[in-house]
């Protein structure tokens, strides 16, 4: 009897011991299912987060877990756990900045731009007052983000029918005073991602490509060489948005185009000039140009000291009749003067007008405000050519969120190839003053619409803030072609952007749309599902035992137990 | 918060079930092995369905109200009907009356029904953040699915174990079960071909249900009195 006992006991352990593995799995499948089953789930762009010697910038936190609220709060409610959503052609430059300055905690910032900023939205159809108007604001309120310190998280995001709907919501019940929180329901805006990191060691990466010029027989001198420059990154409010189509997708598509007609020159021995090109992608153009100063002094000095002459390309997109060439040495300098006079006989031609600007560098102030002064401080004579009256300031004008593809024209950066092309060949053949069109239109090198039309679409679909670009980015990879294509000799340079400037990434992320219902409204369910099931049960006790069995359940428990012992 | 949700629409779903067993003189008699067997045959049943369905179904993409699918459907939901009698008549249960065999294998069966397709959506769907009437009203919908059974289970009792009927009653018994088995072909018509919504539908499914335990309810009581 024992001996059986005994074996039972061990069977029915075993088996326990059995389930223990499949009961902890069973646990753990419930615990992980936690569908994401939102009502909207919508893109968002993160403000930047940057330090400059540890001086924290830009949007702190990224995180976000918080009820939504509208303009319409009452005032002196309580925001520290909402949500501000606030759409840009309701926004208040005024009422943000008072909300910064007086640090006033907020849960966080949901900015709502309207679709026409999108990157690859080709769509007219906006009054153009309107369109300006709407820019304007967006970049003072870029101007205003970018450079305060914001202690909660700032995003952006593009209006659709479902943030509308919410938004509509959201105005309504703010506007009868129920604003959202954990008692009344609402919408939950909810954003998880982990906290940002600092971006460990940022590359920029400058591409350089080298078509060489014919040799005469027995000369052994080093031809004298000619630099095309532009830098290709940006930097925005937005690093996700920021696709700086001007500044400088345009620079970069008139360098591409120049590269590619002068390698049709250059390709046949008999049209071969006798000077060098040098074309140069450079990288780290916000940051005081960055990337420029290390490629120059990272080229051989021989070769630093046989650049005649360099032209850098900053934002040729947007301009109609005046296109200006800005240097540092002084307009009485005779090199100055031979490479304006050459510009403004090719303008004269061409119909337009160029004028020149003078900015005296300081040396003891770091700001680098054009790319050419990174040229004259390690004497070489550079000009900048670019429809910017005044330099920009410091990250600022490098890829906005109002430089989209919409706002450059086509015609304007092709008039600006022409004139740097025609230029560049009269003093390369020694045409200068001469009437001769090289690069005219219906000839076979004309200037090519549809080739500056894709690149620059393409360069208006890709954010190319420096940081965030690895070193085998599929870009860089694609502009590193395509002068292959164009150059005899092609080198990448990786550096890594040391300095001053810090970055932290988490720059786009999907933003979840709840609709919650208050606690109040579950413990009133919970209110009516329990009366209803006790209602249940009398009316069943009392249709089935009778009415004398309902009330001695509640009367005499114990002697029902004695009973039933 | 949204546990409480998930707790709020679960005691909706299975608390009925609960109250009626404690309620019910059957927990006195102590059927609950009755009710057991019940949801085993419900189970067994259920595999079968689904097998028949895999094999002799076309899915269509769109919504579509086929005539002849739903004629075949409804014609697979008769095996339910099989099960029931399965349980009711062939099952040995211990001395029990019939009043209470009846409810207990209804009991049973309205039980492992509500577990097997509605635990799962509520626990997936219920805990989530976002707000939706649907588990509430999947709730109520499991509340007249129980009177729906227990109505079936009182008018099988009455086809197949009781011997002597009055001869009137018959063809209503008979017309009142085809009605209740064909409940899901039905309500599947009103919501694809009336277009009506979940809410309507649960709300007729509430009515028709009461109005068949009453109906049932009175063809017990009739078909009693004689044997008396």
């Amino acid at each position: 009897m024992a001996e059986e006992k005994n074996s039972r006991h061990r069977h029915r352990s075993m088996v326990l011991e059995s389930m223990y593995p499949v009961v902890a799995l069973m646990l753990v499948l419930f615990a992980c299912v936690e569908l994401c089953d939102a009502a909207t789930v919508v893109d968002v762009y993160r403000l930047i987060q940057y330090d400059i010697s540890g001086v924290p910038f830009g949007s702190r936190f990224s995180s976000l877990n918080h009820h939504a609220a509208s303009l319409s709060f009452q005032r002196g409610a309580d925001l520290s756990r909402s949500v501000l959503i606030l759409p840009l052609r309701d926004l208040d430059i005024a009422f943000v900045q008072d909300y910064i300055s007086q640090k006033q905690s907020l849960g966080g910032l949901l900015i709502l731009l309207p679709q026409m900023f999108r990157p690859g939205n080709i769509g007219g159809g906006n009054v153009i007052s309107e369109t300006q108007g709407l820019r304007i604001l967006l970049a003072q309120l870029e101007k205003l983000l970018v450079h305060s310190n914001i202690p909660f998280p700032v995003y952006f995001a593009f209006e659709n029918e479902g943030t509308d709907a919410m938004l509509a919501d959201v105005n309504k019940n703010d506007a009868l005073g129920q604003q959202a929180t954990a008692t009344t329901g609402g919408y939950k805006l909810v954003i998880s991602v982990s906290e940002p990191r600092k971006i460990a060691s940022p590359t920029i990466s400058n591409i350089q490509g080298w078509l060489p010029g014919a040799r005469a027989d027995g000369d052994s001198n080093q031809l004298p060489t000619i630099a095309v420059v532009a830098s290709y990154d940006t930097f925005g409010a937005a690093p996700a948005l920021s696709v700086g189509s001007d500044s400088n997708g345009s620079g970069v598509v008139a360098l591409l185009e120049v590269a590619r007609l002068f390698s049709t020159l250059y390709s046949n021995p008999k049209t071969r000039g006798r000077f060098n090109l040098l074309f140069a992608l450079t990288s780290g153009g916000p940051y005081n140009y960055e990337g420029t100063q290390k490629w120059l002094k990272s080229l051989d000095q021989r070769m630093r000291e046989s650049i005649d002459y360099a032209i850098c390309l900053n934002s040729v997109g947007s301009w109609d009749n005046e296109l200006l060439v800005h240097v540092s040495k002084p307009p009485e300098n005779a090199y100055i003067k031979q490479i304006f006079e050459g510009f403004s006989n090719v303008a004269e031609d061409l119909g337009f007008q160029v004028s020149l600007k003078h900015k005296k560098i300081n040396i003891s102030n770091s700001r680098v405000a054009w790319e050419h002064e990174q040229f004259s401080r390690l004497r070489v004579t550079a000009a900048t050519v670019s429809e910017l009256p005044t330099p920009p300031e410091l990250l600022e004008s490098a890829g906005s969120l109002s430089d989209t593809r919409q706002h450059v024209n086509d015609d304007a950066i092709i008039k600006g190839i022409k004139l740097v092309a025609e230029s560049l060949a009269r003093h390369i053949y020694g045409h200068q003053g001469k009437d001769i069109k090289i690069f005219a239109d219906d000839s076979s090198l004309a200037v090519n619409p549809f080739y500056v039309k894709s690149w620059l679409d393409i360069l208006s679909q890709t954010p190319r803030v420096a940081p965030f670009l690895s070193k085998n980015e599929p870009l860089i990879m694609a502009l590193k072609k395509e002068l292959e294509d164009y150059t005899s000799e092609v080198s990448i340079q990786h550096e890594s952007l040391d300095g001053i400037f810090t970055f932290y990434d988490s720059t786009k992320s999907s933003l979840n749309i709840y609709q919650v219902a208050s606690v109040t409204f579950d413990l009133l369910l919970l209110l009516v599902l329990g009366s209803y099931l006790i209602v249940l049960f009398s009316f069943l006790v009392i249709t089935t035992r009778g009415l004398d069995d309902l009330i001695s359940i509640f009367r005499r428990p114990p002697s029902r137990k004695m009973k039933m012992a | 918060m949204t546990l409480f949700h998930f707790f709020n629409c679960a005691i909706l779903t299975f608390g009925p079930h609960a109250v009626y067993y404690s309620a019910t003189p059957l927990s006195e008699y102590d059927t609950l092995g009755t009710s057991v067997k019940a949801a085993v045959v419900y189970l067994a049943t259920a595999l079968v369905k689904l097998v028949c369905l895999a094999t002799f179904l076309q899915v269509s993409e769109t919504e579509v109200f086929d005539p002849y699918q739903e004629a075949l459907k409804a014609m697979i939901g008769f095996i339910d009907v099989a099960g029931l009698y399965f349980a009711l008549a062939q099952l040995t249960h211990r001395n029990i009356s019939q009043n209470h065999k009846f409810q207990a294998v209804g009991l049973g069966w309205a039980f492992a029904d509500s577990v097997l397709h509605r635990l799962a959506p509520l626990w997936v769907g219920a805990r989530g953040l976002e707000f939706t009437w649907d588990y509430v009203l999947q709730g109520l919908e499991a509340n007249a699915n129980l009177v729906f059974t227990i109505s079936l289970a009182a008018l099988g009792s009455l086809m197949w174990l009781r011997k002597n009927k009055p001869k009137t009653l018959i063809p209503i018994i008979y017309t009142c079960a085809v009605i209740i088995a064909t409940m899901p072909s039905i309500t599947s018509y009103l919501r694809r071909v009336m277009g009506w919504h979940f809410p309507k539908v649960v709300g007729f499914e509430l009515m028709t249900s009461l109005v068949m335990a009453f109906i049932s309810c009175q063809l017990f009581i009739l078909c009693q009195r004689p044997s008396l």
